[in-house]
């Protein structure tokens, strides 16, 4: 793959940015409102630290409480740990498979126009008067009372979100299945490929059930349907099974894509083609099919008969072994592999350390009896946010450093991007780690007030100083990687040394990705690294 | 592969993707400003500027498909994937249905069962339109296979008249029913009834606006047979669902009460 020198990508005037077809402008531009929801969710995340910080209510009302809550809610799981992968699948897909843009670039930029009007929506919302307090789940009776806000901005925001990732997800696929150059074959895929595959077709089959449940919330509210009125021969539990049908699924979204760029990054920084591949394949199509049937363990307190929750119980624990068999993989990649300790790669192990504590912490939480106990409680808040907060997080500032120098030519600092990395892990572990014991004592989840009892009070405590270390930590990363985009030396086409298709064209890549569609050897693997040193050989 | 060859190095832009997303920001608005702001002059205001970008968008976005590149096929898996999305959909509503059938039988059949039952000679008439259309659309996606551009445009033209003349049968049997006291909001079948119908229909008017767009752009068509495939395919997907939708929402539903 000849060096042809190019302008990059990214130097484009407003209006082809505006109107831009590509690919990797479009991931560039999904990752940017992306980061920039992040930090608003986060701030909202540090306001209601602070307000828990002492009991009593010092700096908010009930209401405001309620709102921060939603707010941190929705725009962490739908503009971050969702939306973060319309950045990194636009820009990395096409390029891994050797193609020079998506199936449907223009329904690509539409599925971004769509989430940038949601985007806009959702900041409406933060006008007086329109304040949604109805949590992420925006659960009926409740979100039909008028406390709640305004149910048509929940309802539409959700709808766009949902149009955008339908068409950003059949896209993707579509491309997926039928872009791949000649000697890419399914067997060869990256593994990031195969992650980002399963998790689009959750999102073909999940998104939906949302649209119908949020759309039967609209109905209810302006038309005086009976969907969730008992009165009426209604039901709120349909709501709710319809919510968890998506939003159950909707963690393996997260998730799966993640431990397809742990998988990257886990093979090139230990040089070794990635431990018991094909379990993997298996292992990601086994969470996702597996992931549909587990979804009446969020409602084990709602009264659902005994037989179902076992049987709800069951699936949930044997989703253990498909994700077991993936950190197993992952720890023997590293044995006898060459392992170079790079701040991706520092990333990388500390995601999957984050993952196995809230996974370990998941399998009780799937059991009936323990669940019940600790259910809507701190616990619980403690758990997710070691899976999707801690270990997505990671992976995805991992992803950042470790496709730094391919999307924007340049490198890092690798001395400030492990000090980020060790602030954070410091604070989210003071933040989370306690936050499961006051969580076993009893603390509920979603109150903004707590009795003094001296051990609740010095446990809060602690854990708002370890959220503000990790906001810190976080702070730090993103400033490196900022600054980094003026400051940083320029990088090499290539210099994690990775036989990945997207590595091996220059960085950054020039706009049209490919001169010519390339052509696979048969002895290429995009974890194979002799092959790339044969190369530099023969060169 | 697609795209064999080299180009020459450029940005690639379109213009159109922009308003048609921007458009469902302003309809979005304009439900917000008639739902909960109350404000009607916003709301129509926001509505009109929404539907004027969206038909804007979705012209220009189809001239520029029909006259630019070539024809790569992959439209079609793309619908196929869609309608998986349709089928869980569709099954969301039918759960709600499905559900309140089952544990409010009784109250079900005494009392939410309008009057004299439902009209299912209209409802067999509405089928035998809907899958005549899906007839004379196979025969319009084959006309255009075999390059016969006067039997497109004929055939579909015929799909659009028999889908729309089902839509204005189907608005008088909703009236109908609603001057009966039978509302979207009389019970879940009322409300069952008028959502999957509603839904449905809706999927309908999809699909013969999908068909005026093919249409107007009938004269480029025999470069790009793709769109024909996939609205094809899209409509016959309406036509099978509504097999379940009527035998749901007439059948099951008013079953134990004609």
């Amino acid at each position: 793959m000849a060096a042809v020198s190019y302008r990059p990508y990214f130097s484009a005037g407003l209006k082809e940015w505006l109107f831009t077809t590509d690919h990797k402008k479009i991931g560039i531009m999904y990752g940017i409102t992306s980061l920039i929801f992040f930090l608003i969710a986060g701030l909202s995340a540090l306001a209601i630290r602070l307000e828990l910080y002492q009991p009593g209510l010092q700096y908010m009302s009930e209401d405001a409480y309620n709102q921060a809550l939603t707010v941190h809610g929705v725009l962490m799981q739908f503009w971050w740990a969702v939306a973060i992968w319309g950045s990194f699948g636009n820009y990395l897909l096409p390029l891994m498979i050797g193609a020079r843009d998506v199936a449907f670039p223009r329904l690509n930029a539409l599925s971004y126009w769509l989430f940038f009007a949601a985007s806009v929506l959702a900041l409406l919302t933060f006008l007086p008067g329109n304040h949604i307090r109805m949590m992420w789940t925006g659960y009926p009776p409740f979100s039909l009372n008028e406390n709640a806000g305004p149910v048509a901005f929940y309802a539409l925001i959700i709808h766009m979100l949902g149009a955008s990732s339908l068409a950003s997800a059949i896209n993707l696929v579509v491309t997926n299945l039928t872009m791949r150059a000649p000697g890419i074959t399914l067997r060869k895929m990256n593994l990031f490929l195969h992650a980002f595959l399963a998790m689009n077709v959750i999102q073909i089959l999940g998104v939906p059930a949302l649209a119908g449940a949020v759309t039967m919330l609209l109905m209810d509210k302006y038309f005086h349907t009976a969907f969730f009125d008992p009165t009426r021969g209604g039901d709120p539990l349909l709501y709710q099974n319809l919510f968890w049908f998506y939003s159950h699924p909707v963690v393996y979204v997260m998730i799966l894509p993640a431990f397809g760029l742990i998988s990257e990054m886990i093979a090139t920084f230990s040089r070794r083609e990635i431990f018991g591949r094909t379990s993997m394949i298996f292992a990601i199509w086994g969470i996702a099919i597996l992931g549909f049937m587990v979804w009446i363990h969020h409602m084990f307190t709602s009264g659902v008969p005994d037989w179902i929750r076992i049987l709800f119980s069951y699936t949930t624990v044997l989703i253990g072994v498909p994700t077991g068999i993936k950190i197993f993989n992952w720890v023997f990649t590293l044995y006898k592999g060459s392992v170079r300790f790079t701040t991706p790669m520092l990333y990388t192990l500390s995601a999957i350390f984050m993952f196995l504590i809230g996974g370990l912490t998941g399998i009780p939480l799937g059991l009936p009896a323990f669940d019940i106990a600790v259910h809507d409680s701190h616990f619980v808040v403690a758990h997710f946010h070691y899976v999707l907060g801690m270990a997505l997080t990671l992976a995805v500032f991992g992803g950042f450093h470790y496709w730094y120098p391919k999307i924007t030519g340049r490198m890092y600092s690798e001395l400030w991007g492990k000090i980020g990395l060790v602030i954070i892990m410091i604070g989210s572990n003071l933040f989370y780690f306690l936050q499961f014991i006051v969580g076993l004592e009893g603390m509920p989840r979603r109150y903004a007030d707590y009795p003094p009892i001296p051990e609740w009070v010095r446990l809060h405590e602690l854990q708002t100083i370890g959220a503000f270390i990790l906001a810190f930590g976080v702070f730090i990363a993103l400033a490196n990687l900022i600054l980094s985009t003026k400051l940083g030396p320029k990088a090499e086409d290539n210099p994690w040394q990775s036989p990945s298709l997207e590595w091996l064209i220059p960085s950054p890549p020039p706009p049209h990705n490919f001169d010519k569609i390339p052509h696979m050897p048969e002895d290429w693997d995009p974890y194979n690294y002799e092959w790339l040193e044969k190369q530099h050989k023969k060169a | 592969m697609a795209h064999e060859g080299t180009h020459a190095a450029h940005h690639e832009t379109s213009v159109w993707a922009l308003p048609v997303g921007l458009s469902t920001f302003f309809l979005s608005l304009a439900a917000i400003a008639h739902f909960t702001w109350h404000l009607p002059f916003l709301a129509v205001l926001s509505g009109g500027v929404g539907l004027a970008l969206l038909a804007i968008g979705i012209a220009g976005w189809a001239n520029e498909y029909f006259s630019k590149g070539h024809d790569e096929g992959l439209g079609f898996q793309g619908i196929v994937w869609f309608v998986f999305a349709e089928v869980v959909i569709f099954g969301t509503i039918f759960a709600g249905f499905w559900m309140a059938r089952v544990t409010h039988a009784d109250v079900w059949v005494r009392e939410w069962i309008p009057q004299g039952g439902m009209n299912l000679a209209l409802v067999a008439l509405l089928t035998l339109i809907l899958w005549t259309s899906s007839f004379t659309i196979w025969k319009a996606e084959h006309s255009i296979e075999e390059g016969d551009l006067g039997g497109y445009r004929m055939w579909l033209l015929a799909t659009m008249v028999l889908g729309t003349a089902f839509l204005v049968l189907h608005a008088w049997e909703w009236l109908h029913l609603w001057h009966k006291g039978f509302t979207i909001s009389s019970n879940m079948y009322g409300t069952g009834f008028y959502m999957l119908t509603g839904v449905h229909a809706s999927h309908v008017l999809v699909g013969v606006l999908m068909q005026l767009v093919l249409l107007i752009n009938s004269g480029k068509a025999l470069n790009k047979k793709t769109p024909a495939r996939a609205a094809s395919y899209y409509w016959h997907f309406v036509d099978l669902a509504w097999l379940l939708v009527a035998g749901t929402a007439y059948i099951v539903g008013s079953y134990g009460k004609f």
